[in-house]
């Protein structure tokens, strides 16, 4: 009986040992960096070396000023709900701060198209056309929208 | 009644010289027979514990069992890892999408669509 438990142990041990080292050896990297992206992007697309080298310093490039514009659209956002909340709970709208957010959205919303388009048309300048193709059906759920004005 | 030369008799003589000798009676033979039936069946109701206990016994089983319990955690792992390499790229291409679009919002990730690896 005790060499029967032992041999059950040894083999759940061994199943378990297994699955967990296999597991967080084999497990990438998190999401979050651009670096990652950037990595996904070179074996999603096939990039070679040189490729992958320009598109990075593109990115490297203009990520500071997406970013700023993601946290400015994140601000404006948080205005607008502010806003909604102040309507619904209290019935108060000022409509000059509404007005004033709304054209800051728009010019903000053009600046946010500018940049895409800036991004998306030097890196597909440097892709073959096959990696452009790929490149596009990635970007395709933002694209569509681009251009046109767009809610916060 | 019969002749004397009857052929059936020396059919009968070669068939009783051709035929071995038996070396137990039939009763012995039955009985034989019915004690080996009793200990098969007392073994068929040996506890699965026992039967355990007697295979891990043998240590090319057990390491055999511990070797395939290896391989199941191997596997098992690989199955978790084709799922979580699904849901990373999908995460990825969202997270790719909030930074080239700044509009690009969560609600909108519906419409992503996991990567299509191409051989």
């Amino acid at each position: 009986m005790k060499r029967t438990s032992l041999i059950l142990a040894l083999g759940l041990g061994a199943g378990v040992a297994g699955h967990v080292v296999w597991f967080n050896t084999q497990q990438a990297a998190p999401v979050g960096s651009l670096d990652t992206q950037l990595a996904w992007m070179q074996t999603d697309l096939g990039l070679q070396p040189d490729q992958f080298a320009r598109i990075k310093a593109l990115h490297e490039r203009l990520e500071p000023r997406l970013l700023q514009l993601s946290a400015e659209v994140e601000r404006l956002r948080a205005e607008f709900a502010s806003f909604e909340r102040a309507r619904v709970e209290a019935g108060e709208v000022d409509f000059l701060e509404v007005a004033r957010a709304a054209a800051e959205s728009r010019s903000l919303g053009r600046e946010c198209d500018a940049s895409t388009t800036q991004l998306v048309s030097e890196a597909t300048r440097e892709m073959t056309p096959e990696q452009r193709k790929r490149y596009l059906e990635i970007l395709a759920p933002a694209l569509e929208d681009a251009g046109h004005s767009r809610a916060f | 009644m019969n002749s004397p030369q009857d052929p059936l008799d020396a059919m009968l003589d070669t068939l009783h010289a051709s035929t071995p000798a038996q070396p137990e009676s039939v009763q012995q033979e039955v009985w034989r027979r019915i004690a080996h039936g009793d200990q098969t069946a007392s073994d068929a109701c040996v506890p699965w514990w026992h039967r355990l206990e007697a295979a891990f016994s043998r240590p090319a089983f057990a390491a055999t069992f511990v070797a395939a319990c290896l391989l199941l955690g191997l596997f098992l792992a690989e199955v978790r890892l084709t799922r979580a390499q699904a849901e990373r790229t999908a995460a990825l291409e969202q997270s790719y999408l909030r930074l080239v679009d700044p509009l690009f919002r969560e609600s909108d990730t519906h419409r992503v669509q996991p990567a299509v690896h191409r051989p």
